[in-house]
This record gives structure tokens, C-alpha cells and sequence, in this order.
């Protein structure tokens, strides 16, 4: 690019960026939507935050009884004991699922004909309901009679839901099984935008597959890397669904994770007041790790990565 | 493209497919069995007797009745999501600068709400409201917690075309509409497909609020009458997969056409 | 720019304001207006497959009246949860189906529950009507069979090994070692934590045998201190004496009821023995008719040598109940419930294999499925000087769920029988 100042092209600048300011859209688009998700889904939640602050049996009217919960909350082993247990099922989570769901994404995006046959069949497990993959799981994690007794040799015990390392592993197992597809579709879509232009300049510079995945394909895909993660960031502090259906938390409560506890509290014990703490506190955590992660990748600057081009 | 044959990813992409495919085989195999026998054998061995009755019960149980009921919400949330997320989007990555960030942030907020958390005082509006045991008590919650993730994936989607395309529409004197139906969403259709699919199936697989919005057998969705074969002690598990197998058909239809607009929508996106 | 701001905050206040007003306003507020005492009342049932028979007992009322019953059918995994959500409403049930006991304290405490006719009483066998009464009054009565809980064996494995089911303590402890021997599961126990009600039967059982129904009853009333009693230390350490021994095989916590675990276990011979519900029958029934008709034998659960219990104590589901709520009106409430008792109702229910505690239930099973199996429940239920029932329904939620995590944390090792007795304590300081 040639920088040339003259007066001429300062006006022209000027100009441009005037005409360009009206064809932006205004915040006026955003306000139906806003509205919408104000009603079914803000409100809501704000109405938990205001029965956190409030005992109630989900009977009788909610008695006002400020930060009681919260400091209870605060000194509750058991709470801890959760976020724990959470945050492993998370880093396993994300450990196993966003090195595959790459691989598989990049992979799938390519235009050879069987990789459009596979991709399909590699998407159905996310066809299947959170509580169908976890009843079909249970029948396979049978210890008689299920996949655990025919490869109990190699397993070393078929007793796999019995002790906290291998609930936790079958969690993440299970868990992996039905959500890499969506994460593998999400980085499909986003490998698909990655120029040509660069690889082949790549190659010409001689740079084999694997360099030219680190070095471009990653990259490229670093807006989706944060989308994903995100989604599992939050997958794993609001869904229990597999927790709830497979292990109920056990054995004991080695696998019960905060959002499991907080359904026990609300639904079993019937301590919406303190169910509700749990609740926003686990909102608190995962917007907090979403913005943290916005921030520090840049994602909210809206820029592009093929800004430059 | 590549001349050598890829044999890592090969043999990788077998062995994902194993793990993928033999839960499903397992899968298909107990719902093709007779309750009677399905245990005889290991989940994965060839099964001992074949029947197809188990589709037949599921069928009578009023299965087709769920069925549409599902597919009803799925449509309409998809529909209230693309119309109230696009516009968002576009809103959030073409927009100034603080007032735009400060809507993206919000709807981040909306991407933790716990379902089971908020349920009672959803309930408590969604009564108020009159949509109580009426399938919008379903469709409006669904789409309302499904936005979140549109808008992070279709602005992602759009943040992706290139500045001086825009400058050239707004050169020839085009206004925001016009900019966003005839270049944002034609360039960015494989997010929206995807965010239509990830509504989709939320509506799909939704059972927390099937559950609490409704009540009677006319307003039933799929997850729900799964319960057909579930009682308190005991679980037909070979009519249960099978009518697990058959709500998850109608989707994968319908999955399978929406790749296809995937690919045609994939057309220089991106500058030159 | 200004109005930007302030509107955006206008419009959250408003949107915290509203919430704020909606769940206060639509917390605890009851149908208040007065309603006739005829009319339409929700009914709410778990989905079953008695549910065409309570569908039958439906149409026939609606078709004399006065007033309308209409039946909802609720799944079964969250019949707990819809119940307990809409009873805080406007649109709670008029008629609902619960397990008695504890499940229904806190709708009585929060005054949602009609007190029944007393007269109702006369129907129905005195020890289910227990768990039906609540701090005195009655507010559910019988609509459903009784399920008690006993051993189930498999005849087969038993005569191959030539012995006999067990009678008292010692037999069962000879025979858990006679079947390891043979390589197959003493008894067969679903340890998952999404079955340990399983497990709870266990002690249930013990506790009854070692120290009477008394104890269970002290603790149900509110005396929570009973749990240092010695016989439940005694239990918990009998419990671990069999699972060290291999009673229960050594994958039992991985073994979920929900998926046949333990049906299958006994149906294909790997277990001997399971101490199971009546239901068990009909579980079998569909996995394998053949096996529930001629291979699966019952009996009572053994006498414990030394206690204080009465062999004939029974413990399980006495029976499942309908309440009706505040909202529902009156008369054609009352109306309906007669049904539960009617010949029709009764033999609708025999005809699934129920066996119903209504005093004419006994005729009735003449024309049971299998009346032998039947007559077994009915004579058992009949004669047993108590009938508890099931302590994570006696107890509630709120205290079971901790409880059968002791329970399963008991089974599984994780806790010493000292532990035990500490863990249960510390539920409710």
C-alpha cells in the first residue's frame, strides 16, 4: 500500500468513513432480541439471584433472610468438595474433546467425497438426548453384561462406576462421546474459511502437514477455539444430565458436581433459597471464565483472522 | 490438494469411528431384539432373534403424535432464534463500538443460565402468561436459552467478511437491511445453519421444560413419551431404544440437508 | 449517548423489578377463589402400567359424575419434580398420586392437603393406611397393590447346589459361602448410586429384625438421635461382614437396577438369591416369562437369631396413595376416591398383578394372574404385626437422599460401620 498524503485523499478518508458510519447498524437491531431474552431468560435468573437471598420451601411464601445462604455456602465443605470435582470433569473434559474435535473438524473439512459420508455418521451421537446417550450408556457400563465384562481382562476390573477415578473416567467418556460432533461441526465450519491461498503458499515455501496445521490451521481457527471452549466451559458448570443418569453422583459423592448438587438442593431437599446461591455462583463462574477468555483472545474486538489479506 | 494419502488421520479417523460407531451398533442391535432375549448375548454380538415389533409398540404408544408435536417446537424455535440472533449479530460485530460489546457481554451472561435453577420462576411466568400445557410454554423458554449460543456462533461467523466488502456496499449507498440480507447472511449461512441445528436440537432433546409446561398427552414431545416405556421399577429398554432410534431419524433428515446448504453457502468467504 | 445509558438502566430495572414481582406474587398463593364443589379436577398420575386401569375408574366416574375427573400421566423420572413445582402455584393438582409418608409432610405442614373422610378407613387394610396418615389426619388413601419386599431366589442354582433357601441368619451366611464356592454372586445388589434403595432394603430389613419396628418409628417421628442406637451399629457392621465375605460379588457398584442389572443376574443363574420388591415378579415376568412362571421362587425375608424383631415384620411400599389438594373441588374429589375401593377398580388392578389392600381384595385374587404368587403377598402383608415402610419415602427427600448416600457409601466401602453411624447423624445436627 502506497501512503500518499495529500489533501485530496484526506477528504476522500473523510468522506468514506461518513458514509461508511451509516451503514452500521444501530442498537435499535439488537432490542427485539434483547427484549425476548430479557422475559424467558434474564428475568428468571434474576429472580434466582433474588431467592438466594431468601429461604423457601417452594410452598409457602420466601422468607427474606439476606446473606445467610451465602455465608453458609462459603463454609461448606461439601460445596468445595464439588468445585473440585467440577473443575477435574472439566480439564477432562476439555482435555479430551477439543484436541479430537480439531483433528476431526479440520479432517471433515476437507471436500473428498467419503469424508462427507463419515462426518455424517460422526455426527449422530449428538442426534441422541443427553438422558438417551446416558440409559444406552448405562446398559453398556453393565459390569455383567455389558462391554466392561467382555474386556475385563484389559480393563483390570469391570467394576468401572465403582471408585471415583473411573466414574470420573467414564463422565468424560460419555460426556466426549456426544459432544465432540457439535465441536467438530463448529470447527469444520470454520476450517472450511481458511484460504486456500495460504496453504499452497505454504507448500511452495516447503512447509509439510503438520507445520502447515500448526502454523495456519490453528491460528485461523483461534476465534472457534474460543468459541468451543467456551461452550464446554459452561456445558460443564450447567448440564448433569449424564452425572444425574449414570453415577447420581456417586459413589458416595465423588462425582457429584456443583450443578448436580445444586438440582439435589432444589429438588431433593427442597432448599431453593440455597439451591439458588449454588446457582449464581455458577453463573458468576462461567461468565466470569467466558469474559476472562474473550479478553484475553481478543474475540470481542470482532476482528477477523483474515484481517490483513 | 494433498498427494500423499494421509495415513495417520486413516487409521485415527477408523479408530473414532469404532468408538462412534459401536455404541450405536449396540444401539440398534437391543432395539431390533425382543425383550425377552436381548440379554442373551453381549450388547455388541449379533443378535439371537431379530423383531421389529418393538417399532410397532412404539408406533401405538402415540409415538407419531410426540413426534410432530417436537418437530412443531423445533421449527418454531429455530425460527424465533434466526429472527431475533441474526440481526443481534449483525448488531454486535457492525456496530459502534461500547453500547454493542455491552449487548455481546449480556447474552455471554445468558450462555451459563442453569436450566433447573431458573425453573421455577420461569414456570411461574410462563403461567402468568397463559402458555401453561401449551407448546409455546415449550418453543418461547427453548429459544429464549438457545440465543446465547446463536449469537456467540453467527457472530462469529460474520465478523469473518472482510471489511472492504462492506465499504463497497456503503459506497454504493446501501443501508444496514439492505447490507445484511444481500451480503452478511449469504456470507455467513454456514453459522447460521449451525446455530439452527444447535437450536434445533436443543428443542429437539429438551425435557426439563416439556416437563414442567405441559401436561397433557396432546401437548407430549418426544423426550417425554420415551417415559411410555419407563415405569418406577422397571424399563422395556428394548422398545425404549428403539423409540429413542426413531426421534432421532426426523433430525437427522434433517441434518442431512442442512450440510448440503453447508457446503453451497461456502463461497468466497472472505476477501480477496 | 446519555439516553443510551439511562434507558438501558430503565429497562433493567424493570426487567429485575418484574422478576422480583412475579416470583414474590406467584410464590406461595393458592387458587383463593371460591370454587363450587363440583367441577373439573386434575388428576395427576406417575406413568404405569396400572395407568389404563386408573383410566378405566375415569372414564366410568366421569360418565355418572357429578363433576369431571381429567387424568395427566406424568413421566416417572420427574414426577417429583412437576409435583413439587406446580404445588407452589396456581396450578397445582386437585388429585395427585404420592407414596404417603414423608412425601406428603411438607404439603400438609403448608396446609395444600384436604383431610379425608375418615369413614374412607373401613376399606382398607389397617397397616397401609399408615403411611397415609400424617400428624394425625389422614390425607392419602390406598389406590394401588402393595409391594413388600423379600428374598427371590433362583430354584434352579439352588437344587443344582442341593440346598435350601435360607430361614434364619445362620442358614444365609452358610449359603453365601456354599455359592461362592460355586462362582456365582450370593446375592445379587445394584450398588450404583442410582440404585442404592437397593441397598437401603438391607438395612431396612435389619434393623427390624435386631430391634423391633419401634426404633424406625422414633426416628420417622423426629427423634433423630435413635441412629446411636446399638443395633443400627450392629447392623452396619453385619453389612460389612457380608459384603467382606463376597455376599454381594465384587462389582455391585457398578450395578444399576435401571438397567436390568440385577434381574438379569438372577434370570441367567450368575446370582442365587436377591432381597427385592414384589415387583421383581413382574420385572421378570417381561425379561423372561418363562423364568418368572416355573425357575424364580420366594420367600420371607430370614429371622436374625437374637433379636428383638418379630420374624413376621414385613417392610417395602405398603402401598401407593391419592391425596386431594385445595384446589380441587370438593364433592367431586370425595366422589372419585370411592372408586379406589370399587370391584372394578380392585380387579382391574388384580388383573395386572397387583395385589390392592382393600378388604375385598382377598376374593379377588382368585382370578390373579398367578394366584399363588398373590395370595403369598396378601397373607404376608395380612399377619405382619408392622408394615414399614420404606425409609426414604417414610423419611422424605430431604433426610433420605443424604441417608441412602451413607447407605451406598456404607456397601461400598468408603465408610466404616462407625463412620456409618456418624455420617447418618450429622444429616440432621
Amino acid at each position: 500500500m502506497v501512503s500518499v498524503t495529500s489533501s485530496r485523499l484526506v477528504r476522500n478518508r473523510e468522506a468514506r468513513r461518513a458514509t461508511l458510519a451509516l451503514e452500521r447498524p444501530g442498537v435499535a437491531w439488537a432490542v427485539p432480541g434483547l427484549l425476548f431474552f430479557a422475559v424467558f431468560a434474564l428475568a428468571p435468573m434474576a429472580g434466582v439471584v433474588y431467592l438466594s437471598l431468601t429461604s423457601w420451601d417452594g410452598l409457602s411464601a420466601p422468607q427474606f433472610t439476606g446473606l445467610h445462604n451465602w455465608s453458609r455456602f462459603l463454609s461448606d465443605g461439601q460445596m468445595w468438595q464439588s468445585t473440585l470435582v467440577t473443575a477435574v470433569l472439566l480439564v477432562g473434559n476439555i482435555a479430551v474433546q477439543a484436541p479430537i474435535s480439531i483433528l476431526l473438524g479440520v479432517w471433515s473439512a476437507g471436500h473428498q467425497r467419503n469424508r462427507a459420508v463419515l462426518s455424517a455418521i460422526f455426527f449422530l451421537p449428538l442426534l441422541l438426548s443427553t438422558a438417551a446417550t446416558a440409559v444406552m450408556w448405562r446398559q453398556l457400563l453393565d459390569p455383567n453384561f455389558g462391554v466392561p465384562a467382555e474386556l475385563a481382562g484389559l480393563l483390570g476390573s469391570a467394576n468401572l462406576l465403582g471408585s471415583q477415578g473411573g466414574a470420573v473416567a467414564c463422565l468424560v467418556l460419555v460426556t466426549s462421546w456426544q459432544f465432540i460432533p457439535f465441536h467438530t461441526l463448529l470447527y469444520q465450519g470454520a476450517a472450511r474459511t481458511v484460504p486456500e491461498t495460504l496453504y499452497q503458499a505454504a507448500a511452495i515455501d516447503g512447509a509439510g502437514r503438520a507445520r502447515q496445521f500448526f502454523h495456519i490451521t490453528l491460528p485461523q481457527l483461534r476465534n472457534t477455539i474460543v468459541t468451543s471452549t467456551t461452550f464446554m466451559l459452561v456445558g460443564g458448570l450447567t448440564t448433569f444430565d449424564i452425572v444425574l443418569l449414570l453415577t447420581n453422583g456417586g459413589p458416595g459423592t465423588d462425582t457429584s458436581i456443583l450443578p448436580f448438587t445444586m438440582y439435589q438442593t432444589a429438588f431433593r431437599t427442597y432448599d431453593y433459597g440455597y439451591a439458588s446461591v449454588i446457582a449464581s455462583f455458577l453463573l458468576l463462574l462461567a461468565t466470569g471464565a467466558s469474559f476472562v477468555m474473550v479478553k484475553l483472545s481478543g474475540y470481542d474486538k470482532m476482528t477477523s483472522t483474515l484481517e490483513g489479506m | 490438494m494433498r498427494s500423499r494419502p494421509n495415513y495417520l488421520a486413516g487409521i485415527a479417523t477408523f479408530g473414532w469411528l469404532l468408538i462412534i460407531g459401536v455404541p450405536l451398533y449396540a444401539l440398534v442391535n437391543t432395539a431390533v431384539q425382543p425383550q425377552t432375549t436381548y440379554t442373551d448375548r453381549g450388547p455388541v454380538s449379533l443378535p439371537s432373534a431379530v423383531t421389529f415389533d418393538n417399532f410397532v409398540t412404539v408406533v401405538r404408544s402415540g409415538f407419531v403424535g410426540y413426534l410432530w408435536n417436537t418437530a412443531l417446537v423445533a421449527a418454531a424455535t429455530v425460527a424465533i432464534v434466526l429472527l431475533l440472533a441474526v440481526p443481534i449479530s449483525y448488531a454486535v460485530v457492525r456496530g459502534h463500538g461500547w453500547l454493542t460489546r455491552g449487548v455481546f457481554r449480556l447474552f455471554l451472561l445468558g450462555l451459563a443460565i442453569p436450566a433447573q435453577a431458573v425453573i421455577i420462576p420461569l414456570f411461574l411466568i410462563i403461567n402468568r402468561l397463559g402458555f401453561y400445557d401449551s407448546l409455546w410454554g415449550i418453543i418461547l423458554p427453548t429459544a429464549a436459552f438457545s440465543m446465547p449460543v446463536s449469537v456467540l456462533v453467527i457472530s462469529g461467523g460474520m465478523r469473518n467478511i472482510s471489511v472492504s466488502l462492506y465499504e463497497a456496499m456503503a459506497l454504493d449507498g446501501a443501508r444496514p437491511a439492505r447490507i445484511l440480507l444481500d451480503l452478511v447472511i449469504p456470507l455467513s449461512r454456514s453459522s447460521i445453519a449451525t446455530a439452527s441445528i444447535f437450536a434445533a436440537l436443543q428443542a429437539w432433546n429438551g425435557f426439563l421444560f416439556p416437563l414442567i409446561m405441559t401436561q397433557s398427552d396432546s401437548t407430549k414431545v418426544v423426550t417425554l413419551g420415551l417415559y411410555n416405556f419407563v415405569s418406577e421399577y422397571g424399563a422395556n429398554i428394548p422398545a425404549l431404544l428403539a423409540a429413542v432410534l426413531m426421534s432421532a431419524v426426523p433430525i437427522l433428515l434433517v441434518y442431512l440437508f442442512a450440510r448440503r446448504a453447508l457446503v453451497a453457502g461456502l463461497m468466497g468467504a472472505g476477501g480477496k | 449517548m446519555m439516553n443510551s445509558i439511562s434507558r438501558k438502566r430503565a429497562c433493567a430495572t424493570l426487567v429485575v423489578s418484574a422478576a422480583l414481582v412475579v416470583t414474590a406474587a406467584g410464590c406461595g398463593s393458592s387458587a383463593g377463589s371460591a370454587k363450587s364443589a363440583t367441577g373439573s379436577v386434575q388428576f395427576w398420575t406417575l406413568q404405569d402400567p396400572t395407568n389404563s386401569v386408573q383410566q378405566a375408574a375415569v372414564d366410568s366416574y366421569n360418565s355418572a359424575g357429578p363433576g369431571k375427573v381429567a387424568m395427566s400421566v406424568i413421566a416417572t423420572d420427574g414426577f417429583k419434580d412437576k409435583l413439587r413445582t406446580a404445588m407452589g402455584s396456581s396450578l397445582m393438582p386437585g388429585i395427585f398420586f404420592n407414596w404417603g409418608g414423608g412425601s406428603l409432610t411438607d404439603y400438609v405442614r403448608a396446609g395444600k392437603l384436604v383431610t379425608l373422610d375418615p369413614a374412607l378407613k373401613s376399606q382398607f387394610l389397617p397397616s397401609a393406611l399408615q403411611a397415609g396418615t400424617v400428624d394425625g389426619k389422614l390425607v392419602g388413601i390406598p389406590a394401588r397393590g402393595t409391594q413388600p419386599v423379600f428374598l427371590f431366589y433362583n430354584k434352579k442354582v439352588f437344587t443344582d447346589a442341593g440346598v435350601q433357601p435360607p430361614t434364619t441368619w445362620a442358614d444365609l451366611t452358610n449359603l453365601v459361602q456354599v455359592f461362592k464356592g460355586k462362582g456365582i454372586t450370593p446375592f445379587a445388589v445394584a450398588g450404583n448410586a442410582t440404585s442404592s434403595w437397593t441397598e437401603l432394603m438391607w438395612i431396612e430389613y435389619l434393623v427390624d429384625r435386631l430391634a423391633g419396628p419401634g426404633l424406625f418409628q422414633k426416628i420417622a417421628a423426629g427423634d433423630w438421635s435413635q441412629w446411636k442406637d446399638p443395633a443400627i451399629l450392629k447392623t452396619a457392621q453385619m453389612v460389612k461382614g457380608l459384603v467382606d465375605s463376597g455376599a454381594f460379588g465384587s462389582n455391585f457398584a457398578s450395578v444399576s437396577y435401571g438397567a436390568g442389572g440385577t434381574s438379569t443376574l438372577l434370570d441367567k443363574g450368575k446370582a442365587a438369591m436377591v432381597l427385592m420388591g414384589s415387583w421383581e415378579y413382574a420385572t421378570q415376568q417381561s425379561a423372561d416369562p418363562a423364568f418368572a412362571k416355573d425357575g424364580l421362587g420366594y420367600l420371607p425375608f430370614p429371622s436374625v437369631e437374637g433379636g428383638k424383631g418379630d420374624p413376621a415384620d414385613v417392610v417395602g411400599n405398603p402401598t401407593n396413595y391419592l391425596s386431594v389438594t385445595t384446589a380441587a373441588p370438593a364433592t367431586t374429589a370425595a366422589d372419585f376416591l370411592k372408586t379406589t375401593y370399587s370391584d372394578s377398580y380392585v380387579a382391574g388392578l388384580v388383573a395386572k398383578g397387583e395385589v390392592p389392600v382393600t378388604v375385598n381384595a382377598k376374593q379377588a385374587l382368585a382370578k390373579a394372574p398367578d394366584p399363588t404368587y398373590a395370595g403369598f403377598q396378601y397373607d404376608l402383608v395380612q399377619k405382619a404385626p408392622a408394615f414399614t415402610q420404606s425409609w426414604d419415602q417414610a423419611l422424605g427427600l430431604t433426610l433420605g437422599t443424604p441417608l441412602l448416600t451413607e447407605i451406598q457409601r456404607l456397601f461400598n466401602g468408603q465408610d466404616s460401620p462407625e463412620q456409618f453411624v456418624s455420617g447418618v447423624l450429622a444429616i440432621k445436627p
